[in-house]
């Protein structure tokens, strides 16, 4: 049993409302607004932590309240007119139904924002300073400009609470509008809005007065801000601590939300929103300075990931409530599994940051490793039993094949999982060697956790023949070979290693080295750090635009970092086009993908990432035997119906993840949830 | 001839037993009912002590045989001095027989100890007995014998002396020795200080009065008078000593010892061979507990009431050993160090973890209970108990509660008025700590009203239905696996079926201090649960070394507890041990390794009730 479990299993009262335990999930903007209203989908995501047991599921970060702070970007809630009312009130039936508290985040996100986007309106702010992250130049508010935006921010508040929401918070951190007052570095005012600390909180101070004077006593309002920007010429931890002190003092606001930290640039908004590679609770001694100095609840998120943190965090009084908002994404049912004493179910959060880095790019939060997670319309958290139970054999124990096991076993069909090689979970131990990518190996501990406990028959250091499955008489073969690192086709391409071969050892690479990177992913990144770090001159070469384009910017600017710090060089715009012998030592050729000059390395070693390709594996014989012929239908797979191939004698055959084509773990498990959910 | 023998063998046991009443008399008074007890002899004599004893038949056979045929033949050959019987053959043949039926009885007791003496059988003197016995009975065998065949006097002579010798032998044991038993065993069960034992149930403790200069058993003329009696009937069959789940763990106690340390410090002699204390330790500074025990000894005890419920002279140890602490508690504060702190909670917050009343009820976030306040009426007052703090019993607690729901039962809580109900504190010795807590939650539940306490918690069970009738609290208490039983049968309930083998763990406090045995198994049965049962189980359960404060004391053993009883779980080949106590689910819970899930009979009963009419699920 986790030690201090009973501390998060506790009430907290706040005014009039009492949340029945001490977790949460911070507001966040998972994309899945649809019109700027938080629709089925929005609802479906929060219930089902709500079900799962959270004592607060606060939605909508970000939600905005003004017209010129547009909640387009992010596929975000707008709160700037009445017709969001209706989605308050069925949202909160849902999530009150399963007795769980709901509140909103309200927010002007004044030059953290685009101008770009919906009504393209230019951006506002206490100064007209840019914003490294949006480039947003704003527009200096003037006193008629402060005073809309308060009203506006009263009347989201009215909504909300007509809404029958239980309460808001204001975000006063990340470098909203708010923040933007509060923090010198943007705040350059000389009027009665800048300058004193006290000026610089005026803002602040009409807005929730004037939410207060909205909504009465009885509603809960709180603010989240940041008790230390972590910036020069920012918010100070003392300034803070008293913008704190004032707001609990005054009544202003009945809970802190406290972040550490703002996101003015892409470093700033990596550690905001911190990843795996750092340590858990980094900011948890900025909310506990605040906790001393108020009396009224304090919040906190960042990276409080597993529940051992959590309960630490309340039981010794750091806060009040602890949010797990990415520790819910991986397992909504978090808390119900600890107070039902089956802490072992619990899928963790690994910090891949999967979830938030789709949302930077426009798409909606999907979790690495819980392919239920914003799918729950038609994707289920917990696996209904099946109707006949089948023989199935697995061959392949790597994400996909470990959760198509699991998926399977829950089903109550008879499981054989088969895995050539002595440990589970494929190409992720590969990924989680290097450096601060470790973490990922929760992933396959997990499933594996769940498959030995679901009593699958699990086979390693097998590798699977056709005799071997068909000795199993299955109804069903899922193969999730995976796939093998490609050398790519340039002339001269066997004389170069992959980014698996060198973190699997089998080679072990040193003096120069051209590393080039064709995928954009995290692999090539943590390889050049890998080898930089082992004393190896790194040259970090790719035909995109950036090393790492792809991968997400709460991780991005990690890589960044430690590359910067090794003296890794940068080398974008350049594709690989032969390697040759030279004496002892290759040379690289490379090409400029827009001059298409060419210039040559001579190095010591050529590294390269072209992605994998399928391992067939018995595929090629078991098709030809198999009723399905090792199609998929994808009209019924992506209908979320089973698969309408006769079952009566014989077996199907399916192929799932990259034994199909190179993805990656998200796409692995997907295909093993949506495919065995229905067999 | 024999008629003077016997006679002579009547005195000396009487001389014998009278030089012990001195030693008794040194003991505190104490009110007993000689009368009533002398009416009832017979009775507790031949029903109590017998169902006891015939828990081993053959020990049973062993002594009806001896005792029997040794009271029987003794009597009928000294009446057979009588004129009209010195020549009937037929009453001869008769005392024949009876000798007869004393030798069978003393060959089961040569056998019990020939030729190697069981560990917990004592030696010593108790090893005369076999030769003592068979001389006994040959003797007087071949005295009948003789006068049945009308042999020369001389010839009787060589009997007579084999009799008289051994006989002699035998009286001069009644006052130090295996037949002290006989006299003072009779005249316990005359002057038992607990005589509604009999026939009944008597396991609340005596209050003591805290006006008293000096409080509890401060040394053995603490005790009372029939206490000490009671120690004197100790016939050192070391049942008590095989029930005893502190002994069994190698920690220092052995209630036979106990007993017999009693008895030396009684006499200021030993004359003790049985096995010792285990893994005494050379005491550190400290004193030995008045004079007789250390204080691991005192300690080590979970009262279980193990040995109480095993001993076929009714002898209460644990009541000595509560009496011990009393002093120890109050009056010199030499408790173990953990539960000082404990102790100094209750009085401070009346809650030995210091934690506040309130957070009693936060398990139940999210179930909202009804508080009773002052005034209120309910049909079922929920007794929540030291548990509801407890992470693990709280999910116990949340299963009870959504039963009680579903099965629309009126209930309520006493909200913030709940204190503990003391029984920590009674058992550690604090009686003023226990009998303030008594006294200030039977105020608490005379300002509400209600049908029946119900509890989770069997040592509250107990508290509350055993120990504050004496502060003028009556209450129907209910353990919740009795409710949960009555609910099922009255229909209140619909329940699916679970899978699986399962063992249940009988409570001590709800077994043996209670009598409650059969609710969880019918609940289990009807479950669908195969239930499997340990050799120990009902009121012979071992306990699992969670009661009496013994974890705060935390002496040292060979084994823990309970790792032992686990080990006897597992042994059942269940995957599942049921448990009906948040001290018994701690405790198994604790023990590491592959071993079966614990889970709660509530916990259990909700599963089953989620199940519905779902079909059958593996646990």
């Amino acid at each position: 049993m986790i030690p201090n479990a009973e501390a998060l299993l506790k009430p907290l009262k706040l005014k009039g409302l009492t949340i029945r335990n001490r977790v949460m999930s911070t507001s966040h903007a998972p994309g899945y607004a649809k019109d700027g209203k938080p629709q089925e989908r929005y609802q479906l995501y929060h219930a089902k932590k709500a079900e799962g047991g959270i004592g607060l599921t606060m939605f909508g970060g970000s939600s905005s309240v003004a017209l010129d702070s547009p909640a387009t970007p992010w596929s975000q809630i707008s709160v700037a007119d009445d017709s969001v009312i209706p989605y308050f009130q069925s949202f909160a039936e849902r999530v009150h139904g399963h007795g769980a508290k709901l509140m909103i985040q309200l927010t002007h996100m004044g030059r953290r924002t685009r101008w770009d986007a919906a009504d393209w309106l230019p951006t506002l702010s206490a100064s007209p300073r840019r914003e490294p992250a949006s480039r947003s130049i704003p527009r200096e508010m003037e006193a008629e400009d402060i005073a809309r935006v308060v009203a506006d921010f009263a009347a989201a508040a009215r909504r909300c609470q007509e809404g029958g929401l239980d309460g808001c918070e204001i975000s006063a951190a990340h470098g909203h509008l708010i923040d933007q007052f509060f923090s010198p570095s943007v705040n350059q005012r000389t009027d009665g809005y800048g300058g004193s600390l006290t000026n610089r909180m005026r803002l602040g101070r009409e807005v929730l007065e004037a939410m207060r004077h909205a909504t009465g006593d009885d509603f809960i309002i709180g603010v989240r801000l940041a008790g230390d920007e972590l910036l020069k010429n920012g918010l100070s931890p003392e300034e803070s601590l008293e913008i704190c002190a004032t707001l609990a003092r005054e009544g202003l606001a009945d809970f802190l939300n406290i972040v550490g930290g703002q996101a003015r640039d892409e470093m700033a908004h990596a550690v905001s929103l911190p990843n795996m590679s750092f340590p858990v609770a980094p900011f948890l001694h900025l909310a506990s300075a605040i906790k001393r100095e108020v009396d009224i609840p304090v919040f906190h998120a960042q990276r409080i990931s597993d529940l051992a943190t959590a309960a630490r965090a309340v039981a010794e009084g750091h806060v009040d409530m602890v949010a797990m908002t990415r520790a819910h994404i991986a397992d909504p049912f978090l808390v119900k599994k600890l107070s039902e004493g089956r802490e072992d179910d619990i899928r963790q959060c690994v910090g891949a940051g999967y979830c938030i880095d789709r949302i930077y790019v426009g798409a909606d939060a999907l979790c690495l490793q819980n392919a239920a997670t914003g799918r729950e319309a038609t994707m289920p958290h917990a696996i209904a039993r099946a109707d006949v139970k089948r023989r199935a054999v697995v061959v392949g124990a790597g994400p996909g094949g470990l959760e198509a096991a699991r998926v399977l076993a829950e089903r109550g069909h008879g499981v054989v999982l088969f895995e050539k090689s002595a440990t589970v979970g494929g190409q992720i131990n590969l990924a989680a060697t290097a450096g601060w990518r470790e973490a990922l190996s929760g992933i396959p501990r997990w499933l594996f956790g769940q498959v030995k406990k679901l009593g699958v028959d699990v086979r390693l250091g097998r590798e699977a023949s056709e005799a071997d499955i068909l000795a199993e008489n299955p109804d069903v073969v899922i193969l999730a070979t995976g796939g093998a690192p490609s050398r790519g086709h340039a002339p001269g391409a066997e004389l170069s290693v992959t980014t698996a071969d060198v973190l699997s050892g089998a080679t072990a690479p040193a003096g120069s080295v051209l590393l080039f990177d064709d995928m954009g992913q995290h692999n090539a990144a943590s390889v050049a750090e890998l080898l930089a770090k082992r004393g190896c001159l790194v040259e970090f070469a790719t035909p995109d635009r950036m090393a790492a384009q792809e991968v997400g910017t709460t991780n991005q600017p990690v890589h960044y970092r430690e590359l910067y710090k090794l003296g890794v060089i940068f080398s974008p715009n350049l594709e690989l086009i032969e390697v040759y012998r030279e004496g002892n030592r290759l040379v690289a050729a490379l090409r400029n993908t827009y001059t298409e000059a060419e210039e040559e390395r001579v190095v010591d070693h050529v590294v390269v990432d072209y992605g994998t390709l399928p391992v067939a594996g018995p595929y090629a014989a078991l098709k030809a035997k198999s009723i399905n012929k090792g199609r998929i239908d994808q009209n019924a797979l992506v209908a979320g119906e089973p698969q309408p191939f006769a079952r009566d004698e014989g077996f199907a055959v399916y192929r799932i993840g990259d034994a199909l084509a190179g993805r990656n773990i998200h796409a692995a498990i997907y295909d093993a949830l949506r495919l065995c959910k229905d067999i | 001839m024999f008629a003077g023998l016997v006679a002579a063998m009547a005195l000396i046991a009487l001389a014998a037993a009278a030089s012990r009443v001195a030693l008794w008399r040194r003991g505190r008074a104490a009110r007993a009912d000689w009368l009533g007890g002398l009416i009832a002899l017979p009775r507790r004599y031949l029903v109590d002590v017998h169902n006891i004893v015939a828990r081993e038949p053959t020990t049973a056979r062993m002594h009806g045989l001896t005792a029997g045929g040794l009271l029987a033949g003794s009597t009928l050959a000294a009446l057979g001095a009588l004129p009209g019987l010195r020549d009937s053959a037929a009453w001869w043949a008769l005392t024949a027989l009876a000798f007869a039926a004393m030798l069978a009885g003393a060959g089961i007791e040569t056998r019990r100890r020939w030729p190697r003496r069981p560990a917990r059988l004592s030696g010593g003197r108790f090893d005369h007995l076999p030769p003592l016995l068979v001389g006994y009975a040959l003797g007087g065998l071949g005295f009948a014998a003789a006068a049945l065949l009308r042999a020369p006097a001389t010839l009787a002579a060589v009997p007579l002396a084999l009799a008289g010798v051994c006989g002699l032998t035998l009286s001069s044991y009644a006052g130090r020795g295996p037949m002290r038993h006989a006299v003072a065993g009779a005249l316990h069960l005359v002057f038992h200080p607990r005589p509604q034992r009999f026939g009944g149930r008597s396991v609340g403790l005596a209050s003591e009065s805290l006006d008293g200069e000096r409080l509890g058993v401060e040394t053995i003329a603490d005790f009372a008078w029939n206490q000490l009696l009671s120690f004197d009937a100790c016939v050192q069959c070391g049942r008590c000593e095989a029930a005893c789940p502190a002994f069994a763990a190698g920690q220092p106690l052995n209630p036979k010892a106990l007993i017999q340390d009693f008895v030396g410090a009684l006499a200021s002699r030993a004359h003790y061979s049985g096995n010792p204390h285990p893994h005494i330790r050379a005491l550190a500074g400290g004193a030995l507990v008045g004079g007789i025990i250390h204080p691991d000894t005192l300690w080590s005890c979970t009262t279980c009431r193990a040995c109480v419920e095993e001993c076929p002279m009714t002898i209460e140890p644990v009541d000595a050993v509560i009496g011990l602490r009393r002093h120890q508690t109050m009056m010199r504060g030499a408790v173990p160090d953990k539960a000082a702190a404990r102790l100094d909670d209750l009085r401070g917050a009346d809650e030995p973890g210091g934690r506040p009343l309130a957070a009693r009820a936060d398990f139940a976030a999210g179930l909202t209970l009804r508080v009773l306040a002052p005034g209120e009426a309910c049909e079922v007052l929920l007794w929540l108990g030291e548990g509801a703090y407890d992470l693990r019993h709280g999910r116990t607690l949340r299963a009870l509660v959504r039963l009680l729901r579903a099965g629309q039962v009126d209930f309520a809580i006493l909200g913030e008025q709940e204190r503990d109900c003391g029984d920590l504190a009674r058992r550690l010795g604090d009686e003023a700590s226990f009998a303030a807590l008594a006294q200030a939650n039977v105020e608490t539940l005379a300002s509400v009203r209600f049908n029946t306490i119900l509890t989770c918690d069997p040592h509250a069970l107990n508290s509350l239905r055993n120990d504050y009738p004496a502060f003028g609290g009556v209450y129907e208490v209910w353990h919740h696996t009795a409710l949960l039983d009555a609910l099922v049968s009255q229909g209140r309930l619909k329940l699916g079926r679970l899978a699986g083998r399962a063992t249940y763990h009988d409570p001590c406090y709800l077994a043996r201090y209670n009598g409650e045995v059969d609710a969880p198994r019918r609940l289990l049965d009807t479950l669908g649960l195969e239930r499997i049962e340990m050799a120990r189980h009902g009121v012979r359960s071992f306990c699992c070394g969670g009661g009496g404060g013994a974890p705060l004391a935390d002496v040292e053993g060979e084994l823990r507890i309970p790792d032992m009883r686990m080990a006897q779980a597992k042994a059942t080949g269940a995957a599942l041990v049921a448990v009906a106590c948040p001290t018994c689910t701690a405790m198994l819970e604790g023990a590491t390794g592959d071993r079966p899930d614990v889970r709660d009979v509530a916990e259990l009963v909700w599963a089953a009730h989620e199940a519905g009419l779902a079909p059958e699920r593996a646990l």
